[in-house]
């Protein structure tokens, strides 16, 4: 493996961080179908049940969605002030910024985990053998509500834990990679990061938004 | 501008769109909040792409790869949906 | 194979070691992984058709329960769709000669490449797992509600595995879309790309939009089955239908997933054995692109009969007629790549004419069933079996097999059994029509799929399909054999032994570790045989 490159196919470190910017992005789009199918059968549903969806909808947290959303737009803020850092060579001011980016990440979570708690205890949750406890117009449709939230939220939860994980692993490798090979993991992780940021940008006022 | 300066400002404006995005939701307009809880989300997806993911910067293939991404998009939901709404 | 028998700067000659092998980035042995694994795939799949085979040799039913023959019919789908047939040849000799052809050193992600085959083989041995477990009896569509709700064998760890394998198919599709845009040597401009570059590129493109939405069905059908979310049961107001939506989105592209990269090998072939140019050669290099485009927009035509509205139905049925547009145009040119030439009935060669005849066949029946009334009367039957037969099997296997015969010199350094070649290759096309065309004789005639018993009536067609598999299953296995030895004791291949054109032939055989002693430059098109006017 040559030092200025991670794959033999390449010649230069520039076209290598093109390939991979690219590469990154088809990866994105892959991942935007995935997620587009599952907005798809919520949409669907939403159609389908109108009243009990905008009923159940309300049962969420609005200032606790809110405030991770911030907390979100945020991690995702200090991901790009890391690529402008790494940009310019400035190291200490890219894992500043990565670090920061990892710690609201994990802000996100436990603010999810804790709205999670609510809902169980609330008797909303899909869990094993517990039973759906609801007071509202069309209970059964709104059990779809809250299961179709917990599908899409915690299939973005694991994205975003996904991607905790590779600025993680950025950061503990960061002494022993090379001044390109930094810049190609922080656009890389970068991209990843904000796309995850865009996923939670429209499920969250498709889903707490219905009817307030 | 520079580019730490460009981010700030997208940064202050994604948080604004998100207040009036939220504000919204308590105004009644039947199917408009849906419409318009959409179209902020889509704007405030379009500062992300445009600004932090550099999307008008650097080759053209990342606009490829985004432009397929729409039209397979596009197609799944119209198909699918006039399929059952027919 | 010992270390003596290479010239030292093959790609073999890099190490002999298990290391070399399960640790390597090279691409030209990440497809020797991929051979591996899909051979086995293969002749697991294919025995469980010879065991379905076998109970249908009788109207009764006498070998299997109709439990176990249910399970069969799945498995056998499962594995020879997302296990042999879609990775089939991507990733082998996609893998193998995409970077040869391109001019490169190696694919633009070459650890990714590594990644996506042990993915893959992680999720291929979970639904392994699931098959010895207990098997699975939803058929390999995964039908809700019946895969939801009610049935009881091993869904939701088949369909696991089928959604891990799914991303090591994205990976390599990532793989291939950026090498085409990102690695293609001086001078190798897009119109001269040999059309099995085009193919492998359209083929990545399916792969990569239509996989995540298999993805979601079945993360959905997983987490209906475990926390009963809903979304395909009428009870919380959930639609099953809507998995079929879902599901056909990816399920029929796949089929172009399925059937794209064998008409790139077949495009290689055929002007290589006529010693002539590939005829209209931007029509049938756009062709692939417009397959897999309009491949997305025709998934309704598999649900005519599952309750979708009348105009859903006749908008579907119009659409799914373009794609035999682009189909056509590759016929026609292949077929006029073959005029004037002097042909030559190499191995390859058969396999690549079995493939223009079995192709035509099957998407002539695909016009068929993609009329609504006529599907009315077809859906469900032995027609429809014999229709997918024909273009995966007929098709695509077909192609595989010819490509593997093309391109085995290149690989391995060695040369086949030419006879023992052309007999299993016309061994495989008569067992093969022998096995399927009675089959559309039986669907026509009202035999459903995926029954283990029938009526006496239609015994006797059933009675020459079996005979065919026998025929067919010989066809399959002698170049196991022969292709094996050859390794052992074949005698030495040339670096272009079928003097074709084309940038992986003006390397070595077997090629060097990275390729090329140096970067080529490309200074014309493909396909640079003599025009028929040159030799008038």
């Amino acid at each position: 493996m040559s030092e200025r490159t991670q794959s033999e196919a390449f010649a230069a470190p520039r076209r290598e961080l093109a390939a991979d910017t690219f590469g990154m992005w088809i990866f994105l789009a892959s991942e935007a179908m995935l997620f587009g199918a599952l907005l798809l059968v919520f949409l669907a549903a939403r159609i389908a049940y109108p009243q009990a969806f905008a009923a159940a909808s309300g049962h969420l947290s609005l200032p606790l969605g809110t405030a991770n959303t911030v907390v979100l737009i945020t991690s995702s803020f200090t991901m790009a002030l890391a690529h402008v850092f790494a940009d310019a060579g400035r190291w200490r001011g890219a894992t500043a910024g990565l670090a920061a980016t990892g710690a609201l990440g994990l802000v996100f979570l436990a603010v999810k985990g804790y709205e999670y708690r609510s809902e169980y205890l609330e008797g909303l949750a899909p869990v094993l053998g517990a039973p759906f406890r609801y007071e509202g117009p069309a209970p059964a449709n709104a059990e779809l509500f809250f299961n179709l939230y917990f599908t899409m939220t915690a299939l973005h939860a694991a994205h975003l834990l996904g991607g905790i994980a590779v600025v993680g692993f950025v950061l503990a490798r960061w002494r022993r990679t090379a001044a390109a090979g930094r810049l190609r993991r922080v656009t890389a992780t970068g991209l990843y990061w904000h796309f995850v940021d865009v996923v939670w940008i429209f499920l969250f006022p498709v889903l707490y938004l219905i009817d307030r | 501008m520079s580019a730490a300066a460009r981010t700030l400002a997208t940064y202050l404006a994604l948080l604004a769109l998100l207040a009036a995005t939220v504000g919204s939701a308590f105004v009644e307009l039947g199917l408009g909040n849906a419409v318009l809880n959409v179209a902020i989300a889509a704007v405030k997806s379009v500062l992300v792409v445009v600004v932090f993911m550099r999307f008008l910067s650097g080759d053209a293939l990342p606009r490829l790869a985004a432009a397929a991404m729409l039209l397979w998009l596009a197609i799944l939901f119209g198909l699918t949906l006039a399929a059952r709404l027919a | 194979m010992s270390a003596d028998t290479y010239p030292p700067q093959s790609y073999f000659a890099a190490g002999y070691g298990p290391r070399a092998w399960f640790l390597t980035t090279d691409h030209k042995r990440v497809a020797w992984l991929y051979l591996v694994a899909l051979t086995a795939f293969f002749f697991i799949g294919g025995a469980m058709a010879v065991v379905m085979r076998l109970e249908l040799a009788t109207p009764q039913g006498d070998v299997l329960t109709a439990d176990v023959y249910n399970r069969m019919f799945s498995i056998h789908g499962i594995i020879m769709v997302w296990f042999f047939l879609v990775p089939s040849i991507p990733a082998t000799l996609g893998n193998f000669l995409l970077p040869l052809m391109l001019g490169a050193k190696d694919l633009a992600f070459p650890r990714l490449n590594l990644a996506s085959w042990y993915v893959f083989a992680f999720g291929s041995l979970f639904t392994l797992f699931a098959v010895i477990a207990g098997g699975v009896d939803t058929g390999w569509t995964f039908y809700t509600p019946l895969s939801s709700l009610y049935s009881d064998s091993y869904v939701s760890a088949a369909a696991f595995g089928v959604f891990i394998v799914g991303f090591s198919t994205i990976m390599t599709g990532i793989n291939f879309i950026v090498s085409v845009h990102k690695l293609r040597a001086p001078g190798l401009t897009w119109f001269r790309l040999p059309i099995f570059v085009w193919t492998m590129y359209a083929t990545a493109l399916v792969m990569v939009l239509a996989t995540p939405v298999l993805a979601a069905s079945l993360i959905l059908i997983v987490l209906e089955r475990v926390f009963g979310i809903g979304v395909f049961n009428p009870e919380l107001g959930g639609d099953p239908l809507l998995f079929q939506h879902l599901f056909w989105f990816y399920s029929h592209p796949a089929v172009y997933i399925m059937i794209l990269p064998g008409m790139g090998v077949v495009s290689e072939i055929l002007p290589c054995f006529a010693r002539r140019p590939l005829f209209g050669y931007r029509a049938v290099a756009l062709s692939s692109m417009a397959i897999a485009v309009f491949g997305f927009l025709v998934w309704g035509h598999h649900m005519f009969v599952s309750g979708q509205s009348a105009y859903a139905g006749v908008v579907f049925s119009f659409l799914s007629f373009l794609v035999a547009i682009p189909s056509a145009i590759k016929v026609f040119n292949w077929t006029l790549t073959l005029r004037k030439g002097h042909i030559t009935f190499d191995t390859p060669m058969l396999y690549a004419l079995g493939f223009l005849g079995l192709f035509t066949f099957g998407g002539l029946a695909g016009l068929f069933v993609a009329s609504l009334a006529v599907d009315v009367h077809l859906h469900d039957t032995y027609f429809v079996v014999a229709h997918f037969h024909y273009i995966m099997v007929g098709g695509m296997v077909t192609a595989y097999m010819g490509g593997l015969h093309f391109w085995w010199p290149k690989m391995t350094g060695r040369m086949y059994s030419e006879l023992w070649g052309r007999i299993a290759a016309v061994t495989t096309f008569i067992g093969f029509n022998l096995t399927f065309f009675p089959q559309y004789v039986l669907g026509y005639l009202g035999m459903p799929r995926r029954y283990h018993a029938y009526p006496a009536e239609f015994a006797f067609w059933h009675v020459l399909s079996s005979t065919g598999a026998v025929v067919l299953a010989i066809g399959y296995v002698m170049p196991f054999f022969y292709l094996g030895w050859s390794l052992l004791r074949g005698s030495a291949a040339p670096a272009n032994p079928w003097r074709a054109s084309g940038l992986e032939w003006q390397t070595a055989s077997p090629p060097p570790q990275h390729n090329f002693a140096r970067t080529p430059t490309v200074t014309e098109g493909p396909y640079a045989y003599p025009e028929p006017e040159d030799e008038r």
